[in-house]
């Protein structure tokens, strides 16, 4: 059989089977033990409550993937970046300006910010090993964090640029009492699904893709073939920042724009392990993994150890991962001579 | 060996009073060479002696306190890594520098980056023009591939392949560019003797067929006389001679230079 229509066999069939293998399970324990609840409706909610919740999770992770696939550097200011984008955007905003007007003003800063860090700090560190690069982002993240609150002010802010947050019952035919969702998740959603989907068309494995990788492995030998070293740092740090923005966006209208948005890196970090650090799709599916997982695992396991499964769920995964499989669902082969 | 219908040209390079210096340590000082259209020039010289350091600064990674550069007619203070590229100047480098994740075929196909003429919006959609200019390359890239006898690891991963073979690929890059001047900085630095033969084969005939000048630098004096038009000899950053091999071999102070002189 051709293998090209079995892989993609393989990953239309393997999602619905594995749901259905889980819910089974589930089932199968819930009648075992008293202390669990579960009934299929109620699985398919949270199961789609969490698929959303981890479009955001990958909307911050595809930040990352984009600098580690031009750079080979995990950029630690990507959770900055997405605190810094917000607070602009909602200072614009307090300015006076309609969303959409400061939107494209706040993606403007985002560039312009790429091109200061080019110039600043990536120019003067080219061919440096890969751990110097990661230190010079940990600066930048101290930086931007700083600057962000100096400029705009350090108090929690309401971001909301009219998404709708009704919650709406559906399938109510075929479950009792239906399936809640909430109506910003489904933006959330297909803002990410576009996203992805244009970005992954964009860095795909024709002459961008190969230069971009070719830039991850060294710099030197990258210039020697003529390729444009900083054009491509800036357009890549201009990429992130934009979707930096557009995470921040989500988050700070769900949670307020405040200085934990800058942590949700920390999350982003499990979603990249799963998913593998330098591929786009892999993000979104980390991302769907990480988030469906916890939140299944929190409501169906949850009373048997006591709950707070959420907290480090996405952790315990990432871990098994690297065991298993150090380079993630869609990462690059890892090369090794023997 | 010689080359009876080979045409040395007028110089394609110049180099003039190139002075580099780190703080305070001189790598080069007031250097002055030329190389010649179709020769094969090799820069030798003890280790420091700032050989590689004059390839850096022909194709732009070191930018010289004094000095001129001047490639096919045009004059410039520092040469830039991209504007070299552009030019028509390929290198090697010392310590195999290859995209070690990527196959041997993307590896050349990387070189070609340069001679690619669709837009960025065909490329991400590949489609139409950018889809025949994939093709015609990788045309390109398959003769260089047969050229260089590696068809049989065109998709190996690079970062898997043994040593010379790596060597191989890295000129093969290189090659890919269509340069006019090829810069190898000690292309046969710890092969055996046989990869050695073949390497300084397909030096050789690059030379031959497709009458690109090359500068290399090599330790293996055996394969400097045998190959090279021309030699120049640096050591602790000053040129000691600049001649044809038997001329240089015969020089009394690369002699004391590569034998120490006794007091």
């Amino acid at each position: 059989m051709n293998p090209i229509a079995l892989r993609f066999g393989f990953w239309v069939l393997a999602p619905p089977l594995l749901i259905a293998a889980i819910g089974f399970g589930l089932q199968g324990l819930a009648a075992a033990n008293s202390a669990l609840f579960f009934t299929w409706g109620f699985f398919l909610e949270v199961l789609l409550a969490g698929l959303l919740q981890g479009v955001l999770y990958a909307l911050v992770a595809l930040g990352f993937v984009l600098i580690f696939k031009a750079s080979g550097i995990f950029n630690f200011a990507q959770g900055s970046m997405v605190l810094f984008a917000a607070l602009t955007l909602v200072g614009f905003i307090g300015m006076g300006l309609h969303w959409t007007l400061a939107f494209i003003v706040t993606a403007g800063v985002m560039v312009l910010l790429a091109m200061v860090v080019e110039k600043v700090v990536l120019r003067p560190l080219v061919n440096q090993p890969h751990i110097i690069l990661f230190m010079a982002t940990i600066g930048i993240f101290y930086f931007l964090d700083g600057f962000g609150q100096m400029l705009w002010g350090s108090d929690v802010k309401m971001l909301d640029i009219g998404i709708t947050k009704e919650t709406t019952f559906i399938l109510e035919g075929v479950f009792e009492g239906g399936i809640l969702v909430n109506g910003f998740d489904l933006v959330a959603a297909l803002v990410g699904a576009v996203l992805v989907a244009v970005l992954a068309v964009f860095f795909q494995y024709t002459r961008v893709g190969r230069a971009l990788r070719a830039v991850a492995d060294d710099h030197q030998a990258a210039l020697s073939v003529g390729i444009p070293l900083k054009t491509i740092w800036v357009i890549v740090w201009s990429v992130a920042g934009i979707v930096a923005l557009v995470a921040g966006i989500m988050w700070g209208s769900k949670a307020g724009v405040q200085f934990s948005l800058a942590l949700i890196a920390l999350k982003a970090l499990p979603v990249l392990i799963l998913g593998g650090f330098t591929s786009i799709p892999g993000a979104i599916v980390g991302g769907l993994i990480i988030g469906a997982g916890e939140q299944v695992a929190e409501v169906f396991l949850g009373p048997l150890v006591g709950g707070a499964i959420q907290e480090w769920f996405a952790y315990m995964l990432a871990l098994i991962f690297l065991l298993f499989r150090p380079q993630g669902l869609f990462g690059e082969r890892i090369i090794e001579r023997i | 060996m010689t080359y009876g219908a080979k045409h040395i040209g007028e110089p394609i390079l110049k180099v003039d009073n190139i002075t580099l210096a780190f703080g305070g340590v001189k790598a080069l000082s007031d250097i002055s060479f030329a190389i010649r259209e179709h020769e094969i020039l090799a820069i030798i010289g003890p280790n420091g002696a700032g050989k590689t350091s004059m390839l850096n600064v022909i194709n732009g990674f070191y930018h010289p306190q004094q000095g001129r550069i001047e490639f096919r007619g045009v004059e410039r203070r520092t040469m830039r890594p991209h504007v070299a590229a552009r030019q028509g100047i390929a290198r090697t480098f010392q310590n195999v520098a290859l995209f070690k994740g990527m196959s041997t075929l993307d590896n050349i196909m990387t070189g070609r980056v340069l001679k690619m003429k669709s837009n960025l919006f065909q490329q991400a959609i590949y489609w139409g023009a950018n889809r025949r200019e994939e093709i015609a390359h990788r045309q390109t890239v398959e003769k260089i591939i047969d050229f260089l006898e590696i068809q049989a690891i065109r998709r190996t991963p690079v970062g898997r392949l043994p040593y010379g073979l790596q060597k191989r690929v890295e000129l093969a890059r290189a090659l890919a560019m269509e340069p006019d001047l090829l810069l190898l900085d000690e292309p046969m630095a710890g092969m055996n003797v046989e990869e050695k033969e073949d390497m300084c084969r397909f030096i050789l005939d690059v030379n031959d067929e497709f009458g690109t000048t090359i500068a290399l630098i090599e330790h293996d004096m055996g394969v400097v006389m045998d190959i090279s038009d021309r030699v120049v000899v640096l050591d602790y950053g000053r040129k000691l001679a600049d001649g044809p091999p038997d001329e240089v071999r015969a020089n009394q102070q690369v002699i004391e230079a590569y034998l120490g002189v006794s007091h």
